[in-house]
């Protein structure tokens, strides 16, 4: 089949991974986010002035989509996309996909999750403001994954051989 | 690095002297007070403070002003910024300052004006829709008011898009009356009709089966067209009205600083009279219960003294709580707050500010390697304090953020990350130095360029990791330490051993694998015996013990996990570094031409900014996180309450007493809050 040898080729496995990882994170750095958002809004309703401490809280479900766009960027100059391309076998470009693979998978889930932690979070503070600490702390215990995660492909993507 | 000693203060005073001592004490800010729970003594029973009026009179009086600030501050020419300084003076002396009376007039003017406005408003409004109304109707050469003649009636109103005029004109003929279109609008047709005064109703409920609705004006004193006019010029009138208005606002908005101070001033009456209702009282006497830090007990007693009062300073007893105040030194004291994010330590027991303080330094600066995006939060941090003179708790969250700054920019220098690669990246794409004779600096000998002292993470991701883990490894043993040391101080050195020192010896042995084996294999032995012999020492039985033994050997996994979670610093590291990366590549692409230039400065600072909001907050993030799960769950005992000492309000000002003042500006210093002697240095709780 002609046509699976264009397409399946080493160069477009590995940009299928950061395809993935940039992708699949933002999806769910983007659906965790707004959940936080429309939890804020509601707080921002009764109290404008805790828009600082809402906005935090917003912002930490947004790092999986960061840590997807380094793990797409790193794919990106190590197979040479914005240089010279640089020569992929198949087994190779599958490399880079499965590379990709943990923070495309944690990353869309955690964010959503964190989400929803950084939102019942933003209820938390409507009442005590001055936990917030604790509010950024429960989010940040679901983050650990995805930062492993993105430990993980970095690791594999710095140490990949071509 | 220690939690105060707190006293429990009591005074009784006589009630006239109430409001003075605690206007007082609250310019003091060393005392909290807690609702007096005195029971009272000789058959005199004692009663709260009805001070409800008071209370309610000094909110509404702050609440005034507090509903002109935000007209006035929103037309303030006055420079916005989020940090200001906060300028002591005396809300006494200002009492009787012009500057009051100039305060107090303004937000008086400034309501009448707000008042009058809305009303000129509703009533252009009100015009205006006057207006509208009569707009069909303004060919109508008659007095709206007149009905018409002896024997006639004019009859004047809309009929419904629907309905056309011939219908209406066989109406007319049929019933017996005279219509005169007056406009026809997509809306309607409106029409004047004549008709004998007798066939009035007739004509009105004949009209009405075909969706006649009658006009209805506000005003009807005489013809459309002169109403309209007359209404034209009075919203032209109101127009202007509100617009010289809006110029009084504007100019009554340049008073806006002592109107400010005003707010403070009303603020402190509100608050002085919420305190009294935590007084207990007689008739004659109140009662005045609350805490001192121990080492304030002295000033507190020189103004005791200067009133006709009884009082006692009491060390707290057993069953109590006193609230909290950590005393730490210059550099630790900034990074409070982050404990206070987590919880304050309960009374009496161990304040890890300032070890929390040194970890938070390296694993910030570790986490956030990089000596550009040090250099900036080390400007913004102290450069803020120092442009500003912020109050003490922003003072505070900015010096955090530049002593970090500093640390991030020895690491930077450590792992060769200025702005990410961006030497390398300029000397490469604009200088356009041939790969081969770009500079390779680090110890650590690495096949790319880089301007690292040791080596570039990015290149060598494993030695960090290795680095990572290790700092990691020195905190959860320091957290394990004070622990160790923390029981021993309890009386239960055995536990400390046990507890804590077998698993540092088996730490230990297993650090020494790697280098001395033998010992290493000695030493891991031994840990691991001395966990399976201590650790069920609490269980009853044979078995128990045993299974506790081994119960405490695979608690190992729990040291573990927490290790591992350092590989964070790593990662958040890489992602710093890949994101400034790209930021440089975008940067440098355009080589050393005139675009070029313009280009990279613009990517250069919007990329790099973004780059490092993101970035400080993940670092804060995750650093904190590593102080309050990892390094606090080892020995950390919280639970204490901030001590709040009763303030003045001082959100624009900070009041401090007239010999203070003079004294600070006989000595040429024109705010100096801890020189003026009344201030102490308390924890201000975010």
């Amino acid at each position: 089949m002609a046509i699976f040898d264009v397409i399946f080729t080493g160069q477009n496995l590995a940009l299928l991974g950061a395809a993935l990882a940039a992708a699949l994170s933002g999806m769910g750095s983007a659906k965790g986010v707004g959940l936080v958002g429309e939890a804020a809004s509601g707080l921002l309703t009764e109290d404008p002035s805790k828009f600082g401490k809402a906005l935090i809280l917003q912002a930490l479900p947004g790092t999986q989509g960061i840590y997807g766009l380094i793990t797409a960027f790193l794919i990106i100059f190590k197979i040479g996309v914005l240089g010279t391309p640089v020569e992929l076998s198949v087994a190779q470009g599958a490399y880079f996909l499965m590379a990709s693979l943990p923070i495309a998978l944690v990353g869309y889930y955690s964010a959503i999750k964190q989400g929803r932690v950084a939102a019942s979070g933003v209820n938390l503070i409507a009442k005590r403001p001055d936990e917030i600490g604790k509010a950024i702390t429960s989010a940040a215990l679901v983050e650990t994954y995805a930062i492993f995660a993105v430990l993980v492909s970095l690791l594999m993507v710095l140490f990949a051989k071509v | 690095m220690s939690v105060s000693n707190m006293k429990r203060l009591t005074v009784i005073l006589p009630a006239e002297e109430v409001d003075a001592l605690m206007q007082r004490l609250m310019r003091l800010r060393a005392v909290s007070l807690e609702k007096s729970e005195h029971e009272g003594g000789d058959g005199i029973p004692l009663c709260e403070l009805d001070v409800g009026d008071e209370v309610a009179a000094a909110a509404a009086r702050a609440a005034r002003v507090d509903a002109v600030l935000p007209v006035l501050t929103k037309r303030s020419t006055r420079k916005k910024s989020l940090l200001r300084s906060v300028n002591p003076i005396s809300y006494e002396e200002y009492r009787r300052s012009p500057a009051f009376v100039k305060a107090e007039k303004t937000v008086a003017e400034t309501e009448r004006i707000v008042a009058a406005m809305s009303a000129a408003r509703e009533e252009i409004a009100a015009e205006q829709a006057l207006m509208d109304s009569l707009v069909p109707y303004l060919s109508f050469d008659f007095r709206l008011d007149d009905e018409g003649t002896e024997t006639s009636r004019f009859l004047l109103g809309a009929l419904p898009a629907g309905v056309k005029l011939p219908r209406l004109e066989e109406l007319a003929e049929r019933v017996g009356f005279v219509t005169e279109v007056l406009s026809e609008e997509p809306s309607g047709l409106y029409v004047a009709v004549i008709c004998h005064r007798k066939d009035a109703d007739r004509v009105r409920s004949e009209l009405g089966a075909i969706g006649f609705t009658p006009a209805a004006f506000a005003r009807t004193d005489g013809k459309a067209m002169a109403i309209y006019d007359a209404a034209e010029r009075r919203v032209q009138q109101l127009r202007q009205s509100v617009t010289r208005m809006d110029s009084q606002l504007d100019i009554l908005s340049e008073n806006l600083s002592d109107v400010e101070i005003l707010s403070d001033i009303e603020h402190t009456a509100l608050l002085t009279a919420q305190n009294k209702q935590r007084l207990r009282a007689t008739e004659r006497c109140a009662v005045l219960t609350g805490w001192c830090p121990a080492r304030c007990e002295q000033r507190v007693t020189a103004l005791l003294s200067e009133y006709v009062a009884a009082y006692s300073f009491e060390e707290p007893a057993e069953d109590e709580e006193p609230p909290i105040l950590l005393k730490n030194n210059g550099f630790a004291r900034n990074f409070e707050w982050v404990l206070g994010m987590y919880s304050y330590p309960a009374y009496g027991k161990f304040d890890p500010t300032f070890i929390m303080s040194i970890f938070y330094f390296l694993i910030f600066g570790l986490m956030f390697a990089d000596a550009g995006y040090g250099l900036l939060l080390v400007l913004a941090g102290f450069g803020a304090v120092r442009l500003f003179e912020p109050r003490e708790s922003m003072k505070r969250f900015l010096l955090m953020f530049g002593y970090c700054g500093i640390s991030c920019i020895l690491f930077g220098v450590l792992f060769g990350s200025y702005f990410g690669n961006f030497p390398i990246a300029f000397l490469q794409n604009v200088c356009g130095v041939p790969v081969d004779r770009l500079p390779n600096l680090a110890l650590f000998p690495s096949l790319e360029a880089n301007v690292a002292v040791l080596f570039d993470p990015l290149q060598n991701p494993m030695g960090f990791l290795l680095v990572s883990l290790g700092v990691g490894a020195v905190h959860l043993v320091a957290g394990m330490i004070v622990k160790g040391v923390l029981l021993c101080r309890e009386g239960k050195p055995l536990d400390a051993l046990f507890d804590i020192g077998s698993y540092l010896v088996l730490f230990s042995g297993i650090a020494c694998l790697f280098l001395a084996r033998v010992a290493g294999i000695v030493l891991t032995a031994v840990g691991v015996a001395a966990i399976l012999a201590t650790q069920g020492r609490s269980k009853k039985g044979i078995a128990g013990r045993i299974i506790g033994g081994f119960g405490g050997l695979y608690a190992l996994i729990n040291y573990a996990s927490d290790l591992l979670s350092y590989s964070r610093i790593l990662a958040l590291g890489l992602a710093a570094g890949v994101i400034a990366q790209v930021v440089n590549i975008l940067a440098t692409m355009k080589g050393a031409s005139f675009m070029g230039f313009i280009m990279l400065i613009l990517v250069f600072c919007v990329g790099h900014l973004l780059n490092l909001v993101i970035n400080v907050l993940g670092t804060f993030v995750h650093t904190s996180r590593l102080q309050y799960i990892e390094f606090f769950g080892k020995f950390y005992e919280d639970g204490g309450v901030p001590f709040k000492p009763i303030t003045p309000a001082d959100r624009y000002a900070q009041d401090v007493s007239e010999e203070a003042l003079q004294a600070a500006r006989r000595n040429g210093t024109e705010s100096a809050p801890d020189g003026a002697g009344e201030r102490v240095r308390v924890t201000e709780t975010a």
